[in-house]
């Protein structure tokens, strides 16, 4: 257990002539005990980060510390880490007693009667006793997870790695082993780094997030922060389901003109906005509220366009101007699963300015982020 | 063709086959229902045995049979045919010119005989000592081949084809090379050993190194086999686990030797399978080395004794009673092959 510390973390793969960069310049410092959550879109290096981490990646540029110690050059063998992998990669000719034990073989002096002993307290920590004589393909896909995360917690290392190891299950499991993966890590308390694409995933089990995207660190915050005060425009659109609806729209006198609509912006949120004028209006579904009549600058005449039910809530599609044909800009809007609105009809689309998010369209910097007055409950720190 | 078969089956079982349904695309619909005997017509005797056989081997039993049973005869007349009759003639006392054996008085003298032969349990010691050896230094060198091209050396194909070619030679010409590279004169092998102030050696006329000699020399000519099955091993073992185990903390030989050799059970039986009827079959390579009958001193086979005995000496049903042997040798290293095969369902 100890701080892990990533201080602009470089890789380059090279591709005959041709420089990929797969992580660019990252660093970021995760607690003893902490559960970081690194999330991106496929492709964005997240695990070249983690494998750079196992040791499984040489470092291009940057260091790496675990405890104040360097391990830019230490092998993966002796990094006292241990890793998950998506696909679980357990031994298929050991038993999972002698999956769970190799590690400790492996790298420890523990006589052969301790190591037995602490395989079967890890066994019995994760319910999984009984299995412990099978070979990992007499297990379900289920109970493969729960070995993999045996092997890794017996060896009471000094940081865990989890590259996906969700992703394999059903969403039944998937969302009971999360909370479970919660709790153990709680009881532990043993530095974990979590790698998934899976946003849920990320908004639910980590301390914080870091959001990587095309190589490089986009934030690293709770999840809450995240979601609700944005770094940028990438963030905002990543985090949430359905995600942020985004206008272009230019400053004039106080109002953003967008190419359906005008936005009146009061004075205090023109002050965050400094001298830019090409800006990206961002709003959350769920903030949108549909009313009868409009009664305001921040109501807008829409036409419902589609409705997708989902039992706890609708998604519904609105339409600015439903002439445009397939131009039209479309607004998405989160309501509850009893409001009925038919596809077709019109209605008002009310967007209150204390939810808005803008961005500054060149660099995709956040410049003003919704207030947080109506939720002082939430603890942002 | 297969129409006018057909017609013919039909006419021979003509109450139960003559209602079915003939498909568009030329197949018949077999319904369990259709074979059922319908009381009060009579399904014939041809039709009673075809009944009979379809339910003990399958629906299709007798009406597939056009396709596999004229090759099933002739395979089992010409392959195990022979072979019984090979054991026949190895129960009797037939040598010489007799015009044919003596079926009438059949005993088991010429296995009595064999054992009472120190040639035949030489021949027999060196078979085993070949098998063995052969075969085991073969898969070691195969795999230390295969697991370092597997790590990504340079030039990786080349390797592989420069040692997958030896496989491809003949016995003569590899045994021809051989012959050459161990001349106690002038060979290779015997200069370069000279170079360390060794040898010379008399390779294949000192009794107590011609077979480790012979050995080398078919190791040397089928390590690229095994490495090309161990190959296909490694790589069908996810990198995962190389890297599972690099991060429990295994050393390198410790990887493999726990991790990823024991993945490699299915290749190393497929592998030494085939490379023991290679040894078996070494007959090739010691009569091209000698070009005769009676290889070196101390590398007696018993392929080469069969051969010998056969025809050489005319002892006709003393050379059926070693092949009888050497089959049963064979039969016991591909038994439990496909015993276990059968097991794992490839079969």
């Amino acid at each position: 257990m100890a701080t892990l510390e990533l201080d602009s973390v470089t890789k380059v793969f090279q591709d005959g002539n041709d420089e990929i960069v797969a992580v660019d310049d990252v660093s970021a410092s995760v607690d003893d005990g902490e559960f970081l959550v690194v999330v991106g879109p496929s492709g964005c290096g997240k695990s070249t980060m983690l494998r750079m981490i196992a040791g499984l990646e040489s470092i291009t540029s940057g260091t790496l510390s675990l405890a104040d110690r360097v391990i830019n050059d230490v092998k993966s063998q002796d990094r006292n880490i241990a890793m998950v992998f998506q696909s679980y990669a357990l031994y298929p000719h050991m038993s999972v007693r002698e999956n769970m034990s190799f590690g400790l073989e492996e790298s420890t002096d523990i006589p052969d009667d301790e190591i037995q002993q602490m395989v079967s307290e890890t066994g019995e920590l994760l319910g999984i006793s009984e299995l412990l004589d099978r070979k990992p393909s007499e297990l379900s896909g289920g109970q493969q997870q729960r070995v993999a995360l045996g092997r890794a917690i017996v060896r009471d290392p000094e940081v865990f790695l989890m590259d996906e190891p969700l992703s394999n299950l059903d969403a039944k499991l998937r969302a009971q082993m999360r909370t479970e993966l919660q709790r153990l890590q709680d009881d532990l308390g043993v530095t974990t780094i979590y790698v998934t694409h899976d946003q849920t995933e990320a908004m639910t089990m980590g301390d914080r997030i870091a959001i990587l995207n095309d190589g490089r660190l986009q934030q690293i915050s709770t999840p809450l922060e995240c979601y609700h005060k944005p770094a940028n425009k990438f963030v905002a659109g990543f985090l949430g389901e359905p995600s942020m609806n985004f206008f272009d729209v230019t400053l004039q006198d106080g109002v953003l003109r967008g190419d359906s609509f005008e936005y009146p912006i009061s004075s205090d949120v023109q002050a965050n906005l400094g001298d830019t004028t090409d800006l990206v209006l961002g709003i959350r579904p769920e903030d949108i509220e549909l009313v009868e009549s409009a009664s305001g600058d921040h109501d807008f005449e829409t036409v419902v366009d589609v409705i997708e039910p989902m039992g706890d809530e609708n998604t519904v599609y609105l339409q600015f101007d439903p002439d445009a044909g397939e131009d039209a800009e479309t607004l998405i809007a989160s309501t509850d699963g009893f409001t009925r609105v038919p596809e077709g009809d019109e209605v008002i689309a009310q967007i209150p300015e204390d939810a808005i998010h803008i961005f500054d369209r060149a660099t995709g910097d956040a410049l003003h982020n919704r207030s947080l007055d109506d939720a002082e409950t939430i603890d942002l720190e | 063709m297969f129409d006018n078969l057909r017609r013919l089956f039909a006419a021979l079982s003509p109450s139960s086959r003559a209602d079915e349904e003939v498909r568009p695309d030329g197949g018949v619909v077999s319904e369990e229902s259709a074979r059922q005997p319908d009381s009060g017509s009579d399904p014939g005797p041809v039709g009673r045995v075809t009944e009979a056989l379809n339910s003990r081997f399958g629906s299709d039993f007798t009406e597939s049979s056009v396709f596999w049973l004229l090759p099933f005869l002739l395979m089992a007349l010409f392959v195990y045919g022979a072979i019984i009759w090979n054991l026949l003639i190895s129960l009797t006392d037939y040598r010489g010119f007799a015009n044919a054996p003596d079926y009438s008085n059949l005993d088991f003298e010429m296995y009595a005989r064999a054992l009472g032969d120190p040639g035949f349990i030489d021949a027999a010691i060196n078979t085993f000592v070949l098998l063995i050896g052969f075969t085991g230094v073969t898969l070691v060198v195969g795999l230390v081949l295969a697991i370092l091209i597997d790590r990504g050396i340079r030039f990786e194909n080349s390797f592989r084809t420069i040692y997958l070619l030896p496989m491809s030679l003949s016995f003569v010409v590899t045994a021809q090379f051989w012959l050459w590279m161990y001349n106690y004169n002038n060979g290779i092998v015997n200069s370069v050993i000279g170079v360390f102030g060794l040898g010379p050696v008399s390779w294949l006329g000192n009794q107590a190194v011609v077979l480790p000699a012979i050995i080398f020399a078919l190791m040397w000519q089928f390590s690229g086999y095994a490495m090309v099955v161990y190959l296909a091993g490694l790589r069908a073992i996810p990198s995962e686990h190389y890297e599972a185990a690099k991060v429990d903390g295994a050393s390198t030989m410790k990887m493999y030797w726990r991790v990823i050799i024991p993945q490699l059970k299915g290749a190393t039986i497929s592998a030494a399978v085939v490379l023991m009827v290679f040894a078996m079959k070494a007959f090739d390579f010691l009569y091209s080395l000698v070009g005769g009958y009676r290889p070196p001193n101390g590398a007696d086979i018993l392929a080469t004794k069969m051969v010998r005995e056969a025809y050489a000496n005319l002892n006709w049903a003393y050379g059926s009673a070693i092949a009888i042997v050497l089959f049963a040798m064979a039969l016991s290293v591909i038994g439990p092959y496909l015993v276990y095969e059968y097991r794992r369902d490839n079969l």
